[in-house]
């Protein structure tokens, strides 16, 4: 009943032997990946979030099957050498941070943005968040931290958009 | 009071003080590791050998458990244990009553009441065993109707056996329990002042009013989730992210009859708290399973289980009647608030106690009488939302100082500015007021708002501007501990057991410890969350107390730390201890600053400086700090709520400190849709003093959504006791597109420092969300001239109005 399932996750290559109706979100927390939260298992907030061949998707709602050769972003896998994303780092200094639990599908799904519109308007950045809750921050921070790391680069030059 | 606790000072004292780390917005500690995903949550614990637990509920509201047949779930490959209540202790558990057991016993009060449970090597066996599971049930009749469920002969009593169950917690209510002709009732809370028919013919206008709050949710957006891991001394241990650790430890404690220093808590972060996870939710039942199996038992509850079992905010009924004379002195108030408790007592006990607070904090009434009722009814359990209680009743008095204000011609910001209670005078419950700014919060917000910007949105938008204030108290009796150890490398370590719920509290300690010992945030180290290692603190992250409460006994532990790091560094500088301060890791007398010493050289045989020397013996020992910080609480007359004047007048009182709050806001009503829109927001929040005032700004943005999805979107649709939209599609909460545009938004920290807390700063977390559902309400009204008399103010309910008016 397993399948075997070939993903690259962060740049490493994995091969999952999973039941085909896994879904994506468990499958990468079973492999360390706890910075994908499962806040509904209902695709509904987003806190799965990751990014899959450069799109954000809801990972609580892809079966392992689906991710099938693609490239899996996760949280774990936005530094590079020590050195935070810039939207990570915007989110630390624009206090776009509470309890933590959605931010991570929040900074995916805004480096997703950022990768295909360098300069998104607030409306823009509004619209594309809307997939993801939040009950502590009420946005406001967060959608400062995301307007305010468009456009920089990580300092080992690594510009925002890949 | 012991001396150890005192903190002796004024206010003048207070401001004289130069502060270089408290007041800063340094960044927050426990950022990197979120933004990494580094951080942890309860259900990110995996241990060898782990199992996983499902919870078999009822689906009727109120039924007997004929019988239960698992024996096919038994004989499941993987299965290892499966519980029904026969296998449950028959203790009884709860936070005031108690009344609850970890699985059913016999009778179930509610949908998703849990009757029985599995655990198995995996998630999908486990569920697929629960399916497994055959109950009987015979169903009885329900009630769900608060107002019905309050009276003295209901259709049912939920709990027969009331008066026979353990109270904890508040004097005398076992007896009055005995007593008292409304079998569902199991608290009535009580406050009377002056007198109030007297007030009432003084009056010129008698206004009466009936407003009514539907049930909310927290919605945290990390489920409910628990690791119980058996040990070998018959103690446990439990990763669980929830809010009042201690109290939840000694519950588990007691009812498994485990001595409490067997009992060890550890709480990662905590993915949302604001009130839901104060409570036991499912914890006892993987504890009970973890003890029968050996073996470590994870319990995660999905997202529809948080629904109804992850508790809620009550239904609550507010009927107010306020006596006023023309020129807008109120002189009489009088408010009766049934709150639909559900099945469990649940915390609904203290919310029903708050939400009278809630009423007397902010306007002088010299005659008051307030009842309000815990009710039990068979609808899930609520339990305590940020306010408790406080909101939904702030919600009704603002909406009804605005409808006062009309009734007279009179200004509303004029009418609330004429019965502001200032400092000095008393209270409704006799308290002698101190630290009230809430007439600057609302100049603050009204500021900002008032401010041009009207939008045009179209033909059939119409903008009106609104605003509300509210204030919030913090519990007492209470008592927080802290310890601060000064490690061998100069590290300032502060140990506490509060939680870290995205609150920041343990950024907010930090900076009082960097403060007092003149270092920066970055020389000190937060240890929390483990019991095992950290010292006792009541009620945890709860009412908005941990600034006030545990920065106080950070303060005091660090000046003791402080005391005995002096007393060593005096000896080797040949001086008297009294002469010294410390800076930046050196220990130097003031009026000598270049006799000093470096923290670390103190330790006796430390050498950390040179390569190859560490682990050098060390003879002094450890230089710790050990505080507790005590709030007292002053005895309320049961028959009247009230404190003892003498007391009163020698600054006893019954709360901690009071938080006060005013939002401003304008909004945009649809008049063909009946949709509302948020436009512009600002909120004043009087906390006394902010401790870092981005953290407050990100607490008050927080509330203000809070609020205004409790006042335009969210509802626990309930038909019948069952919970039909048990999902965050049907059950809305704001998202992004929701909020005004960034530069509306404004949060201003009003400086009013208490004498009493750490540096003047108080607390207001639940503040941040007060008064925002009132302005919008009020605002709505100037918009469209509905007065909204339920929440939320869903479309349909305020196009209805509408048409309705026009009719």
């Amino acid at each position: 009943m397993k399948r075997l399932v070939r993903l690259k996750v962060n740049g490493m290559n994995h091969e999952l032997h999973t039941e085909p109706w896994r879904t994506l979100a468990d499958a990468l927390r079973e492999l360390g990946f706890t910075g994908v939260h499962v806040g509904c298992d209902q695709g509904n907030c987003g806190s799965c979030t990751v990014i899959m061949d450069g799109k954000a998707v809801k990972s609580c709602l892809m079966l392992v099957p689906q991710a099938e050769g693609k490239e899996v972003i996760t949280i774990e896998g936005l530094a590079r050498n020590g050195v935070l994303h810039p939207l990570q780092q915007a989110f630390i200094d624009r206090f776009a941070v509470q309890c933590g639990f959605c931010t991570s599908g929040m900074i995916l799904t805004a480096k997703a943005l950022l990768d295909r519109n360098p300069d998104p308007t607030e409306e823009e950045v509004k619209a594309e968040l809307e997939g993801n809750l939040c009950r502590c921050t009420g946005y406001v921070k967060i959608v400062e931290a995301v307007l305010a790391a468009k456009g920089n680069e990580q300092s080992d030059g690594q510009r925002v958009r890949e | 009071m012991k001396t150890s606790n005192v903190i002796v000072q004024d206010i003048p004292t207070i401001e004289r003080r130069e502060l270089r780390v408290v007041g800063s917005s340094v960044p927050r500690v426990d950022a990197l590791e979120k933004v990494t995903g580094k951080a942890l949550y309860g259900s990110d614990v995996n241990l060898p050998g782990m199992l996983y637990a499902k919870v078999v509920r009822s689906p009727h509201p109120h039924a007997r458990v004929v019988s239960i047949d698992a024996g096919k779930a038994e004989q499941l490959a993987g299965v290892w244990c499966v519980i029904t209540g026969k296998d449950v202790p028959d203790k009884r558990y709860g936070r005031v009553v108690f009344d609850q057991t970890i699985l059913a016993k016999g009778i179930v009060r509610y949908a998703g009441e849990p009757v029985a449970a599995v655990c198995a090597d995996s998630l999908d066996v486990a569920q697929e065993a629960a399916g497994l599971i055959k109950v009987e049930y015979e169903k009885l009749p329900s009630v769900f109707d608060v107002e019905q469920a309050v009276g003295s002969n209901p259709p049912v009593v939920v709990h027969p056996d009331l008066p026979k169950y353990e109270i904890v917690g508040a004097p005398g209510l076992a007896s009055r329990l005995a007593e008292l002709k409304q079998p569902n009732v199991f608290l009535h809370f009580k406050i009377r002042h002056g007198e109030i028919e007297k007030g009432f013919k003084d009056a010129d206008l008698v206004i009466e009013n009936r407003f009514e709050t539907k049930r909310i949710q927290h919605v945290p957006l990390e489920p409910h989730g628990v690791v119980a891991q058996p040990e070998a001394d018959g103690g446990l241990t439990l990763w669980v992210g929830r809010q009042s650790t201690w109290e939840f430890k000694g519950q588990i404690g007691m009812l498994f009859g485990i001595r409490p220093s067997k009992i060890r808590v550890i709480r990662p972060y905590v993915g949302g708290g604001f009130g839901g996870k104060v409570s036991i939710a499912g914890e006892a039942i993987a504890a009970l399973l973890a003890l029968r199996t050996g073996r470590p038992v994870k319990l995660v509850f999905t997202r529809e289980e948080v629904f109804h079992s992850g508790g809620s905010r009550e239904e609550m009924v507010v009927e107010i009647r306020d006596g006023i004379k023309r020129d807008g002195t109120l002189v009489a108030r009088e408010i009766k608030a049934l709150l639909n408790a559900g099945a469990y007592e649940n915390l609904v006990a203290r919310v029903t106690r708050a939400c009278g607070f809630g009423s007397v904090g902010i306007y002088q009434v010299p005659n008051f009488k307030w009842d309000s009722y815990g009710v039990y009814s068979n609808e899930p359990p609520a339990c305590a939302l940020r306010g408790f209680g406080s909101t939904e009743v702030v919600w009704a008095i603002e909406q009804q100082m605005d409808i006062i204000a009309e009734r007279l011609g009179i200004d509303p910001v004029a009418l609330r500015k004429k019965n502001f209670l200032r400092e000095g005078d008393v209270n409704a419950i006799g308290e002698t007021v101190h630290s009230i700014g809430v007439e600057e919060c609302l100049d603050k917000a009204l500021g900002f708002v008032g401010q041009g910007g009207r939008e045009d949105l179209g033909e059939d938008w119409v903008t009106a501007l609104g605003f509300a204030v509210g204030n919030k108290y913090a519990i007492a009796p209470t008592s927080s501990m802290a310890r601060v150890k000064i490690t061998e490398d100069g590290v300032i370590e502060v140990y506490h057991s509060a939680e870290e719920i995205g609150q920041g509290c343990d950024t907010a300690m930090a900076q009082i410890a960097a403060e007092e010992f003149g270092v920066g945030v970055d020389g000190v180290r937060v240890i929390s969350g483990d019991t095992l290692l950290c010292p006792f603190v009541a009620g945890g992250s709860t009412s908005s107390r941990i600034t006030f409460q545990l920065g106080n006994a950070v303060k005091l532990a660090c000046g003791k730390a402080r005391t005995e790091l002096f007393r060593r560094a005096a000896m080797r500088l040949h001086v008297a201890p009294d002469v010294l301060d410390t800076r930046d890791g050196d220990i130097y007398a003031r009026a000598e600053p270049e006799r000093k010493i470096r923290i670390t050289q103190l330790f006796s045989g430390y050498r950390g400086d040179r390569p190859g020397a560490y682990g050098q013996y060390v003879e002094d020992g450890e230089i710790v700090g050990n505080a507790t910080y005590v709030q007292e609480c002053a005895p309320e007359d049961p028959e009247t709520g009230q404190i003892d004047p003498v007391l009163a007048r020698a600054g006893k009182r019954l709360v901690a400190f009071w938080a006060y709050t005013a939002k401003a806001v304008e909004v945009a009503v649809n008049t063909k849709t009946g949709q509302v829109k948020l436009l512009r927001i600002a909120a004043g929040e009087d906390m006394g003093r902010p401790i870092n005032p981005k953290m407050c700004e990100q607490q008050s943005e927080g509330g203000m959504m809070m609020g205004l999805g409790a006042a335009l979107y969210e509802e626990m649709l309930i038909d019948k006791g069952l919970v039909l939209n048990a999902n965050l599609t049907d059950y809305r909460i704001p998202t992004s597109t929701c909020i005004p545009r960034l530069a509306n938004i404004k949060s201003f920290p009003v400086y009013c420092p208490h004498k009493d807390g750490p540096y003047g700063a108080k607390g207001f977390s639940e503040g941040a969300m007060l008064a925002t559902e009132p302005a919008i309400c009020n605002a709505i009204y100037n918009a469209v001239g509905v007065r909204a008399k339920v929440l939320p103010v869903t479309p349909e309910r305020l196009l209805a109005a509408i048409r309705n008016k026009t009719r």
